[in-house]
């Protein structure tokens, strides 16, 4: 009987202790989630000192794991069908030397004559503008409550947002964009890529989200825009606004590969996955 | 009173292995993110001198945040077995220069974004997935980084970024350079790329 008083003793102290601990980390779990950042970090890093103290030999590690361990391996790549290689490795080339030689000093020139602000606004706006797109594929893939944020979204940016231009849903009210594109609905229903397709300008496309971008086009206003040359125009604009926002991320995507074509056709089939199952 | 016992036993027994590690890769995770803000927010360190003392410091962040040998044997997958023992250690050293040619100069280039962290999922007794987001005037960028626990120890061994794995991506791209050539070739094509030709 005694033991099993003593054992009682222990048994609680330990579970004090473990409850006082596992408490501590939830509370710093739900902190995490709040927008402040600076104050809870100190107090997070205590607890994983503790943690970190046992291992201090890293080449003893790499040894150890290299020797004892199989491989444990997520094998699954996310493949894509190249039969156009020739044509869009061509493609490729010719979008490298259009971004460098032309979309990045216009979008340099227009950033430094537009502030960040005024280019946020125009971004905004044109997003605006696509919400028939994102409201007809939330609906086709029976996502409603998407659906009806994007109608929502729609009513409060055109008339608080000033005709767009400022995201009032999104900051005021915490109703997020649902980006869906039939490209994306196509995907919902179990259609693959089919291949991989470069297209000029344009840029990393695939047949199944090539043909849903022809579809959207039925939904976006400036598709109805006449004559053809404004209609262009406009797109060209829409492109270098983005662009403005995007300076950097193409050179340091080159830097970071081994072989750029295969890197950005990889990361193109592994976006889109991810933008499908969302 | 027995059956109390027991059953108080069986619920400490229930709770010890999951209260020892509740939170701990995201906290882990979020603590190394928090050191290198840390040091990219410090005003005392400014100007070119103080980047390379900068550099430095992330230097030996990293290296206690992410798992490299992991990293790298995951990344290579099947093929890492075709490589001998020198060469996995070659190959580990130079992915690791390149990452690092890669990523340090959009690290230092940080402007005072918010990172948030938002929860942390586990994906087996001993991987997890550790979900942040960089909040930039433009867009929310996902940043996940899976962990994995060995000695005690979270680390980073692969970040998918919008969707798209970091491993994934390379692993791609050295499948394709091994489908016709040899592991040597593929490290000199390395070498080459970070310079050490």
């Amino acid at each position: 009987m005694k033991l099993i008083t003593l054992t009682i003793g222990v048994f609680g102290l330990l579970a004090l202790f473990l409850f006082g601990f596992s408490h501590e980390s939830l509370a710093l779990t739900i902190t995490s989630s709040d927008q402040d950042q600076e104050i809870k970090s100190s107090q997070g890093y205590e607890t994983l000192q503790v943690q970190e103290q046992p291992t201090q030999e890293p080449d003893k590690h790499i040894k150890k794991s290299d020797q004892e361990e199989t491989l444990t391996e997520e094998e699954e790549t996310v493949q894509i069908a190249d039969p156009l290689y020739v044509w869009n490795k061509g493609m490729y080339y010719f979008n490298d030397k259009f971004y460098f030689w032309l979309l990045k000093p216009v979008s340099q020139g227009y950033s430094a004559v537009f502030p960040e602000g005024v280019r946020l606004s125009i971004s905004n706006f044109y997003q605006n503008i696509t919400t028939p797109i994102r409201f007809v594929n939330n609906l086709l893939q029976l996502k409603i409550k998407s659906a009806g944020n994007e109608l929502l979204r729609f009513v409060m940016n055109t008339t608080f947002g000033v005709a767009g231009l400022g995201d009032f849903a999104k900051d005021k009210m915490d109703i997020k964009r649902h980006d869906e594109d039939l490209g994306q609905t196509f995907g919902h229903y179990g259609i693959g890529h089919g291949f991989y397709i470069v297209w000029p300008i344009l840029g990393p496309s695939s047949l199944r989200d090539t043909t849903g971008y022809v579809g959207d086009l039925f939904l976006h206003p400036v598709s109805y825009i006449t004559p053809i040359e404004t209609a262009v125009g406009i797109d060209a604009h829409e492109k270098v606004n983005e662009t403005s926002f995007h300076i950097g991320e193409y050179e340091d995507l080159k830097k970071a590969a081994i072989d750029p074509y295969i890197s950005i056709r990889d990361a193109y089939a592994q976006h889109r996955k991810k933008k499908v199952e969302e | 009173m027995k059956k109390v016992l027991i059953g108080f036993h069986i619920i400490v027994f229930l709770i010890l292995p999951l209260s020892l590690y509740a939170g701990v890769p995201q906290n882990t995770v979020e603590g190394h993110v928090n050191n290198v803000l840390n040091v990219l927010r410090d005003p005392a360190m400014k100007g070119d001198k103080a980047k390379k003392a900068k550099k430095e410091k992330v230097r030996s962040i990293s290296e206690k945040m992410f798992d490299f040998n992991e990293l790298s044997k995951r990344t290579l997958g099947m093929n890492w077995k075709s490589l001998n023992p020198d060469q996995q250690k070659e190959f580990l050293d130079l992915y690791k220069d390149i990452l690092e040619d890669a990523y340090m100069d959009r690290i230092m280039s940080y402007s005072d974004e918010k990172v948030v962290f938002s929860k942390e999922i586990m994906l087996s007794d001993d991987t997890a997935e550790v979900q942040s987001n960089i909040i930039t005037k433009k867009a929310e960028i996902p940043i996940y980084y899976r962990v994995i626990l060995k000695d005690g120890e979270w680390r980073v061994y692969d970040v998918i970024i919008e969707g798209v794995s970091l491993i994934k991506n390379y692993r791609t791209q050295f499948r394709e350079i091994l489908a016709n050539k040899s592991p040597e070739e593929l490290l000199k094509v390395l070498r080459k790329k970070v310079g050490k030709a």
